[in-house]
């Protein structure tokens, strides 16, 4: 169940933002908008309860097929089955719950800042949530850490990371565009009046971002006289993502012959024309 | 004397060559056939062509693979050229696949005829021959321009018999012979052969080796005709080298006259002397 690279909205509980609808009623919409990972989390609820919409949630989620985690409850997390646990700095220690849950748990690791998502990162953790990025109700009195650290995160860690805290339809670019492609969002969630709506926009927003940043990050070539879109940088990188690395073959890029020591360093660039040939039966 | 196993290397920029038989790879009915014909035909220089890598099939369509490790001659081809630049465009990437610097140059003009463009041809070569490459140049059976392409620098000039694919045979011998007699570059006979008999035909004519490919890959039962024609080869210089008889409008008897026994004649000659 650990696929958490493809990940783009992680929906947390939050009973207080929706008051007069049932809990599961929320999440089961935020599933049907889309999210695709979900957190119970329910600091101040009794344990029993908190056990109770747990192993809801866990038929809920199981259901929808996306993994589902418990916040801080190791014992609750073994006890219905969940994916995974969900640890803030003050909980306990990575390493003992790495103990306890096994290498196939997720365990996931609030941080705020780079310090502790290395050391998260070090410590095995499946990912990290990287918040609040603004100031937030669910986390009343913690300073925002602001998109400056999830441009940090972005550039540094190489694990899945989520964007948390504070985070809305109003602001959700400027996370994204700090390079964060997995958001998380409570009450701009859970609190919308319509819930699937609301996951909605948020995964249409990510998912122009992840366009946009693909269109940027490719170029126009010509291939052998086929127009397509590229994120090959060099012409080895090309040869490489068409699985030719290993075959005798001839390149030619913009008319010029390109030896095969020059792969690496031959750019290519928009509008580029590469033909590739090799031999085959003749007279 | 000329005996069967003798020395006689065919020799073609300083490369000696065992076999005199050069074969093409196209159009074998399967990497498998084609590798028992090439054992079979015993030949040491082998054609390609260039063409572009087939980006939307994942199945390996290069001949390459197919070949053994047993040491070849590429002969890579510029098919598909219709003019000198194109041409040496193909040789150029042919040459960077790094399998040597020989090349076929083949510029038709004619799709329906594929008779090689003469005026490119000779350009084409010039060019390759300056940029060191070894120019095999395929080309029509004239004999001022197979000497102006040996003249351009061609390491061995490659006149057709008939068109590709033709099978039609030696259409004009005399011009064949013409071409080898002035020759100072090897004349390999290319294109146009039907079966073992135009190969024996072009050999005695004194070219220096054949190439093939249709005949063979076309063939009902290609390994048997690779063979055929790499034997016909062989019978063909063996049979240029010998020297043949002059051709004569009336018999020649093999025996001679003295010494016939005719008992019988000379029994009837008694008699007719006897009954006069």
């Amino acid at each position: 169940m650990k696929r958490l690279n493809d990940c783009r909205l992680y929906v947390i509980t939050g009973e207080n933002y929706h008051p007069g609808r049932t809990m599961l009623d929320v999440m089961e919409q935020a599933l049907i908008g889309g999210a695709d990972i979900v957190q119970l989390r329910a600091k101040d609820t009794p344990k029993r309860e908190v056990l109770a919409q747990a192993y809801a949630l866990r038929e809920l989620t199981q259901r929808y097929e996306v993994p589902f985690i418990v916040n801080d409850h190791l014992d609750i997390a073994l006890a219905v089955g969940a994916d995974g646990v969900h640890l803030g700095q003050d909980d306990l220690p990575l390493a003992e719950a790495r103990r306890i849950l096994g290498p196939d748990k997720i365990i996931g690791i609030s941080t705020h800042g780079i310090k502790q998502a290395l050391e998260a990162e070090r410590g095995g953790a499946d990912y990290i949530g990287v918040g609040p990025v603004y100031p937030t109700g669910t986390k009343p009195g913690r300073t925002a850490v602001t998109t400056d650290y999830v441009r940090e995160a972005a550039e540094r860690v190489k694990l899945p990371f989520v964007a948390i805290g504070g985070i809305t339809l109003d602001n959700v670019n400027a996370v994204l565009d700090a390079g964060a492609a997995w958001i998380c969002a409570v009450s701009a969630i859970v609190g919308s009046e319509d819930v699937a709506g609301a996951c909605r926009s948020f995964l249409h927003h990510i998912r122009l971002k992840q366009i946009d940043s693909m269109i940027s990050s490719s170029r126009k070539v010509c291939v052998n006289g086929r127009e397509e879109r590229t994120t090959a940088r060099t012409v080895l990188e090309l040869v490489e993502q068409l699985n030719l690395r290993d075959k005798r073959i001839v390149v030619e890029l913009n008319g010029e012959i390109v030896p095969i020591e020059s792969w690496v360093s031959a750019p290519l660039t928009e509008g580029a024309v590469v033909e590739l040939v090799h031999f085959v039966g003749g007279g | 004397m000329i005996t069967a196993g003798h020395e006689d290397p065919l020799v073609i920029d300083g490369k000696k060559l065992s076999s005199r038989f050069f074969l093409g790879t196209g159009r074998f009915p399967s990497p498998a056939v084609l590798q028992m014909a090439l054992h079979a035909s015993g030949a040491e220089v082998i054609t390609f062509a260039v063409r572009r890598v087939n980006l939307a099939s994942v199945e390996d369509d290069s001949i390459l693979q197919h070949m053994t490790d047993r040491e070849l001659v590429f002969l890579p081809n510029t098919s598909g050229a219709s003019n000198a630049e194109e041409a040496i465009r193909i040789a150029r990437l042919a040459k960077a696949a790094g399998l040597g610097n020989w090349i076929k140059v083949e510029i038709s003009a004619n799709p329906r005829t594929l008779l090689p463009d003469p005026i490119e041809t000779l350009r084409a070569t010039e060019q390759l021959a300056k940029e060191n490459f070894v120019v095999l140049p395929y080309t029509s059976d004239d004999p001022i321009l197979c000497k102006r392409l040996e003249e351009a620098g061609a390491s061995a000039v490659m006149p057709g018999g008939a068109p590709i694919g033709s099978g039609l045979g030696i259409l004009n011998p005399y011009n064949i012979g013409l071409i080898v007699e002035d020759a100072k570059v090897p004349i390999i006979v290319d294109a146009g052969i039907g079966s073992a008999v135009d190969v024996v035909r072009a050999m005695e004519l004194g070219a220096d080796g054949i190439l093939v490919n249709t005949p063979v890959a076309k063939a009902n039962d290609p390994v048997a005709m690779a063979r055929a024609m790499r034997l016909a080869v062989e019978a063909g210089r063996l049979s240029y080298q010998a020297g043949r008889i002059p051709q004569r409008r009336y018999a020649s008897a093999s025996s001679v006259h003295e010494g016939i026994s005719m008992p019988m004649a000379a029994v009837a000659a008694a008699s007719q002397e006897g009954s006069h």
